[in-house]
């Protein structure tokens, strides 16, 4: 009975359209989403022929991967006037779970602490704090670390310079490097994820809620542990996961600071690990034991991600309403506050964007060899742009994987969406994770199960080989990873789409297809567009799968692999403001991307959260 | 136009169920309401003449032909939404000519038809506005004319009115019920609104919990109220509970200090049962009418003067009613006062504790 009712609301439910929509996300998540990942499983169990723990025993065991006591690094360590913030290694597994940690938590407080003054206080030149305060968004990959790396070398770092030299207000020179380094970069660029998050999620409380607590007594710490903390832990949640999965598979960092310090220390982190042994893959191998700490980590992230989904949507109150005003409760402190305020965020702000205005120096000027301060501006690096004709090439391979890679995503992720939202069907509660959960999945893993199972018998000598161009798979790549931002934005389309818009067509003799392109499509086309832009600007700046993939062929190589080569100081010395440069250029792409999503397609692009 | 017959329908959504074995026939070219309280699962019914849900159990028809697994947009029916679900993308003229567009109707003939059922709605000229540009009651006009542009074989109004200030609602269900009666269209119409059902519908269903309770004119279902809850959920008065015994005129009723006599509208009623009687206030007269009546005596506890009547609240033997009396009854509150009910309109029903 049961079956047949099932059968029926499938038969009913399941037109040619909705077909096609359904069989697409499967049949695109299936090959390119959860076989590699797999089967990248699988050859992490695999031992002589049979199945075994052996790999991960392995890991866990060495302490090369996991040790308790520190095999070496220095914290606070003041030697011969220079105090050393290194870093302590504890094995490169302990290493990116204490790094991600730290990171994590950095973010939070500063997060917080920025959404509280932003959401709950009046003080002049917020406005503009607020477009401050998103500028680590922007994407300056592997030169942001390099930068840091060279503002806090105790030889001529211009932070010493000032503090030490100039000011005399330390006694000794700061020697930030290796893990704390990595550390730094990451927490000064993925604060914002954080603050955008928690800044939603206050901004989202009903300001009567608050007033009630006052009312009946509750004020200053009391109010904000009782009330109001509990009402934005959600959104701080779903922030602060995303970090920590994103300092987890960040190679920016590791491989910025070892461009400008050559620090080992920096490197001893998982998501390095699988980057270098992608050099050996050329040869056609790749060891388990990688694809073992590669599944570490993607276990990690993933459950992670998935218990704090569930958290968030058990938490996700709705706030309704009922008639009062609905002004945020912005409160006029004192003027000395004032001062403080204005003061701590600008202390924030200018330490944050210091890898972008860093970036845009180094890309116009002789910083990279003139030591602590420029001497001399050129525009030859930015020249270098269409004069050059290996980076003319990355940076057009770039603009065509990341268009073709929105194309795809936007197929797939409206189709998803709209069969999500709208139809019936059995699965479409997997569909709605499988198009979620990339977001969780680092990229290094990806890119290691993308090149186990493309480069295995089956795939071998195909137009997906990646040894013989792995041109295709960074499209595939880009358009698995950015799934989640398009699918995002046309879910939050089509909620403001009523049903009964649809019902309506459908009533009056229009069919699904015809309701979908006359009715549905038409209303969510700004949606659609705001999501496609937001996913080609960070295609533009994919990290993980392009140095990795990208590795593989040098006519193949995107912008972002270019850079990362560059850095890491492959090229010339002095080279480093080309790969500048081409950072210049992202975030101008960037810039663009928003400006025409908020000023044309009037679309609040979302950012990051679970 | 077309016979609309539903069969033994029935539609749960998880434990709630907004549809029990409803079966009822609607007739050509009837005006037909689904009355009852939000949530009853009024809307879903009409929805599954729409073919916008499908029964778990059970069949439509329409002319005798099952379409029951038909979907929406193979069955013809013109349904108005609640929220009138305008597509804010459209003018008004490509909203109403859009079920003409995809049936392949265009040029001169798309145009004509498209203004006349603008102006059968007085919105001559309207075209080309958008909908987000219109008053309530205009888009609510708009809705009907998509709908009457396509000669529906049924038309579906899901509270059509409901977001609509009171006097405009007025207005509107005439000149609905106005349209209807000129085009003779088959017309379901849901709404919790008991005057406007009433007003406007040659029968009204009556559903609670999914089950429709009653089906009938409009006066069958105010003057002969089948249960408790219709009693309750229909018209003004106090339910008052008692013991019935029956005798051969029909049942009276013992209220505790006072028996009525009243007739059994449910034929439901045993002797020694608890019974619930329901007396509508402008049932009594201060006059002894001509024919069987209830005299009761009592004292005025409060009175208020409402304009066509005065509205008493009027104490018998430590039972409380509600009396209509004329507005020039001399009414002191604390003053003694003689009202009459015909025993016809004294309506005796099996107690039931209203869900």
């Amino acid at each position: 009975m049961d079956l047949k009712k099932t059968i029926r609301t499938l038969k009913r439910e399941l037109d040619a359209m909705t077909a096609i929509q359904t069989f697409i996300a499967y049949a695109f998540l299936l090959v390119f989403l959860i076989a590699p990942l797999v089967l990248m499983v699988g050859q992490a169990f695999v031992y002589q022929g049979g199945t075994s723990f052996r790999w991960f025993v392995d890991l866990l065991s060495s302490p090369e991967y996991v040790s308790f006591t520190s095999r070496g690094g220095r914290l606070f360590e003041v030697r011969r006037g220079v105090m050393y913030l290194w870093g302590h290694d504890y094995g490169i597994l302990l290493n990116s779970l204490l790094v991600a940690f730290f990171v994590t938590v950095f973010c939070s407080i500063i997060g917080v602490v920025a959404a509280m003054l932003m959401g709950r206080y009046r003080f002049p030149g917020k406005g503009i704090f607020r477009v401050l305060l998103l500028i680590p968004l922007l994407a300056t990959p592997f030169v942001n670390a390099y930068i840091i790396g060279k503002l806090f070398n105790p030889r001529g770092g211009l932070i010493n310079y000032l503090l030490v030299d100039l000011l005399h207000i330390l006694p000794w020179r700061l020697d930030i490097d290796g893990l704390v380094g990595v550390i730094l970069a990451q927490t000064l660029s993925y604060y914002p994820i954080i603050f955008l998050n928690v800044l939603a999620s206050l901004n989202n409380i009903d300001p009567s809620v608050e007033e009630m607590a006052e009312n009946l007594g509750a004020r200053g710490l009391r109010l904000f542990r009782t009330i109001t903390l509990p009402l934005f832990l959600p959104g701080l949640a779903a922030g602060a996961i995303i970090v920590f999965i994103f300092s987890l598979e960040d190679l920016g960092a590791p491989i910025g600071f070892t461009g400008a310090r050559a620090n080992p220390l920096s490197r001893k982190l998982v998501s390095y690990q699988v980057y270098s042994s992608f050099a050996e893959a050329l040869t056609g191998s790749f060891s388990p034991k990688i694809a073992a700490l590669a599944v570490i980590i993607l276990f990690i992230a993933v459950a992670g991600f998935l218990i704090i989904r569930r958290y968030v949507n058990l938490r996700t109150y709705a706030m309704l309403s009922k008639g009062g005003r609905w002004s945020p409760r912005l409160r006029t402190p004192s003027v000395k506050t004032r001062v403080a305020i204005i003061l701590s965020l600008l202390f924030l702000v200018t330490l944050a964007s210091m890898p972008q205005i860093g970036t845009v120096i180094l890309a116009t000027s002789n910083w990279a060899i003139s030591g602590t301060l420029p001497t001399k501006a050129t525009g030859q690096y930015l020249g270098t742009l269409i004069s050059d004709s290996d980076v003319t090439r990355a940076i057009v391979n770039s603009l065509l994987y990341s268009g073709a890679a929105v194309v795809i995503t936007v197929l797939v992720g409206a189709s998803i969406a709209y069969v999500v939202a709208r139809r019936d069907i059995p699965g479409r509660s997997v569909l709605d994770i499988l198009a979620t959960i990339p977001v969780a999945v680092p990229g290094i893993a990806l890119a290691v199960g993308y090149f186990l199972l493309f480069s295995s018998k089956m795939f071998r000598g195909s137009i997906l080989d990646p040894l013989l161009d792995p041109a295709l798979l960074m499209v595939f790549a880009y358009s698995i990873r950015r799934l989640p931002f398009t699918t995002r934005a046309v879910s939050a389309g089509l909620a403001q789409v009523d049903k009964s818009l649809e019902e309506s067509s459908m009533n009056l003799g229009a069919d699904r297809p015809t309701t979908f392109f006359k009715v549905v499509l038409p209303l969510i086309i700004g949606h659609i567009l705001g999501g496609a832009i937001l996913s080609f600007v960070y295609s533009m700046s994919e990290v993980s799968t392009s140095v990795t993939l990208g590795a593989l062929r040098e006519d193949r190589v995107p912008i972002t692999f270019f850079i990362s080569q560059i850095v890491y100081g492959v090229a010339a010395v002095g080279s480093v403001s080309i790969g500048a440069a081409l950072c210049v250029l992202l975030m101008a792409v960037q810039i663009t991307a928003m400006a025409i999503s908020n000023y044309i397609l009037k679309q609040k692009v979302a950012f990051l959260g679970v | 136009m077309v016979k609309v017959e539903l069969k033994g329908v029935t539609k749960r959504f998880g434990d709630v169920l907004a549809a029990g074995d409803v079966s009822l026939q609607i007739e050509d070219g009837e005006f037909f309401t689904f009355l009852g309280p939000s949530g009853c699962g009024k809307t879903t019914t009409m929805r599954m003449i729409a073919g916008l849900e499908y029964p778990d159990e059970g069949r439509v028809f329409f002319d005798g032909e099952d379409v029951t697994n038909l979907p929406s947009f193979r069955r013809n029916t013109g349904m108005v939404f609640q929220n009138y679900a305008l597509w804010p993308h459209m003018k008004v003229f490509e909203n109403v000519a859009y079920g003409l567009r995809i049936r392949k109707v265009d040029g001169a003939g798309l145009k004509k038809r498209v203004d006349d059922a603008l102006e059968l709605v007085h919105l001559g000229g309207m075209g080309d506005r958008f909908p987000s540009q219109l008053s309530g009651g205009q888009q609510q006009r708009v809705a009907l004319a998509r709908v009457m542009v396509i000669n529906p074989s049924v038309l579906l109004l899901d509270e059509p009115l409901s977001n609509l200030d009171a006097k405009l609602r007025v207005e509107m269900r005439e000149e609905i019920k106005e349209l209807q009666r000129e085009l003779g269209i088959t017309t379901i119409y849901v709404t919790h609104d008991q005057e406007e059902a009433m007003a406007v519908s040659d029968r009204v269903a009556i559903q609670n919990h999914g089950v429709i309770r009653q089906v009938g004119t409009p006066s069958e279902i105010y003057s002969f109220p089948r249960d408790v809850f219709i009693a309750t959920f229909i018209g003004r008065g106090a339910i008052l509970e008692g013991i019935a015994s029956l005798s051969d005129g029909g049942p009276r009723v013992d209220l505790g200090g006072f028996t009525v006599d009243g007739v059994d509208t449910a034929s439901a009623v045993g002797d020694g049962d608890r019974a619930a009687c329901v007396m509508r206030p402008e049932s009594f007269s201060v006059t002894e009418p001509g024919e069987p009546s209830n005299r009761l005596d009592g004292v005025v506890e409060w009175s208020s003067f409402i304009g066509p009547y005065r509205e008493v609240k009027f104490n018998v033997g430590g039972t409380t009613l509600l009396v209509d009396v004329p507005p020039e009854t001399e009414t002191p509150v604390g003053g003694s006062l003689t009202v009459y009910i015909p025993v016809r309109r004294t309506i005796v029903l099996p107690w039931d504790e209203v869900k």
